[in-house]
């Protein structure tokens, strides 16, 4: 319910802005979000983010693309990355400072690759500078989830 | 054991997951289904989307933006309409045949850009207004008071309009200072030529083009843009102009009709 919410958050905030300013990845930042901080579930596996990232990126590519597939490969990449490297890690050492990093990064792919894969199949110098703008307003978005995430990590060591 | 398992399913699902997409996007730039689901998608978005529209348009209204916009549509549908009688004064004195539909006397409104997808980038836009707002396979749209594309295909709330920039766009035009008469069209990939002119005939860069008398798809003189030079010299005799479109082809947000 969460993740239906924020993807309309974020169209919302495209319809808002009304295509002249890239909106940040919320969706997949709150996706991503859920991966990191669902510990303890390893037995689990992780399927359910990866449909909704194909589901939710269709359903992007089909309001603001026109062609279904681009943010679909994106953001089902971006959790594909996300599960690998994360599941990497063992859950013991998660919380600890050395993986904020890490978390860091991994927030900051679910932003950058899927609006890159459009702009390498397509090209274009426009689409080059739109994507960089999408990147310097998605900083913010990601620092304050960062602090969610340390946030969280704090609390749950108490 | 469960984690070797666990993980080998997600490979699974996750590469079959990639695979799907990657087939529904070698097919589907190609279907014309496509643009009836994004079209039916678009019609249920219009709700969840409607509160955002409106406070938009209450924040540009704050901005002023929407009021010097309206001000300057409503002096451009003035100058287009008496521009228009004038055309028909000028074409009955002359003794040519008129097109009854030319005359201007409408209310100018506006429609939002909702999709300009990257693959037709120069051939196509969706707008907000459909069939409940009037609208009907043919009608001109404009931005900054120029000509920038057709109605192709209209549904309830949403239409589709071929760009003038598309390469299957071609209307009759005149220039404005010659009354040399051509046929515009565009390329594809954001290139406007004017065609068919004569050879050697009195043509300069910065030359009005608008919509010709005799085009029966468009009203006659809706400008269009300027020339910037001969593309080509054909030879068959004639030369191909290049035209720079009056509206900004790459960066406009709404179109009036």
């Amino acid at each position: 319910m969460l993740l239906i919410i924020l993807w309309l958050i974020q169209d919302l905030l495209t319809v808002f802005t009304g295509g002249g300013m890239q909106i940040p990845g919320v969706f997949m930042l709150g996706l991503v979000y859920r991966l990191l901080v669902d510990d303890g579930t390893e037995s689990e596996d992780s399927l359910w983010a990866i449909w909704s990232a194909f589901a939710a990126g269709i359903l992007w590519d089909l309001r603001w693309v026109g062609i279904p597939g681009f943010f679909t490969l994106g953001y089902v990449i971006v959790v594909m990355i996300v599960i690998q490297v994360w599941g990497a890690i063992p859950p013991s050492s998660r919380g600890a400072s050395g993986t904020s990093l890490i978390v860091f990064a991994l927030m900051e792919v679910s932003q950058m690759l899927p609006p890159l894969l459009p702009v390498l199949i397509l090209g274009g110098s426009a689409g080059w500078n739109f994507f960089l703008m999408q990147q310097i307003y998605s900083l913010p978005a990601i620092l304050f989830c960062m602090y969610i995430y340390l946030h969280h990590v704090r609390n749950n060591k108490v | 054991m469960d984690n070797t398992r666990s993980t080998a399913r997600e490979w699974v699902h996750g590469l079959t997951a990639l695979i799907l997409g990657l087939f529904l996007l070698g097919i589907s730039s190609g279907l014309g289904v496509i643009k009836n689901i994004v079209d039916f998608w678009g019609s249920i978005l219009f709700i969840p989307e409607y509160p955002a529209v409106v406070l938009r348009e209450v924040y540009l209204g704050w901005k002023g933006r929407s009021q010097d916009r309206e001000r300057l549509n409503e002096e451009v549908a003035r100058l287009r309409s008496e521009n228009a009688k004038l055309r028909l004064d000028l074409a009955r004195l002359s003794g040519e045949k008129v097109y009854e539909n030319a005359s201007g006397d409408r209310e100018v409104r506006t429609a939002r850009v909702t999709l300009r997808a990257p693959m037709s980038w120069w051939s196509e836009i969706r707008i907000d207004r459909g069939t409940q707002d009037g609208m009907s396979i043919g009608q001109p749209i404009f931005s900054n008071g120029y000509l920038v594309g057709r109605v192709s295909t209209v549904a309830m709330m949403s239409s589709w309009a071929e760009l003038i920039t598309s390469s299957g766009f071609m209307i009759p035009a005149v220039i404005e200072e010659t009354r040399e008469l051509g046929v515009v069209v565009g390329d594809g990939t954001g290139l406007v030529l004017l065609k068919y002119i004569p050879a050697g005939r009195s043509v300069r860069p910065g030359m009005m083009v608008s919509t010709a008398m005799i085009s029966e798809q468009l009203p006659p003189g809706l400008p269009i843009g300027k020339i910037t030079g001969a593309f080509l010299q054909e030879s068959d005799g004639y030369t191909t102009y290049r035209l720079e479109p009056g509206a900004d082809m790459s960066g406009f947000y709404t179109v009036s009709f």
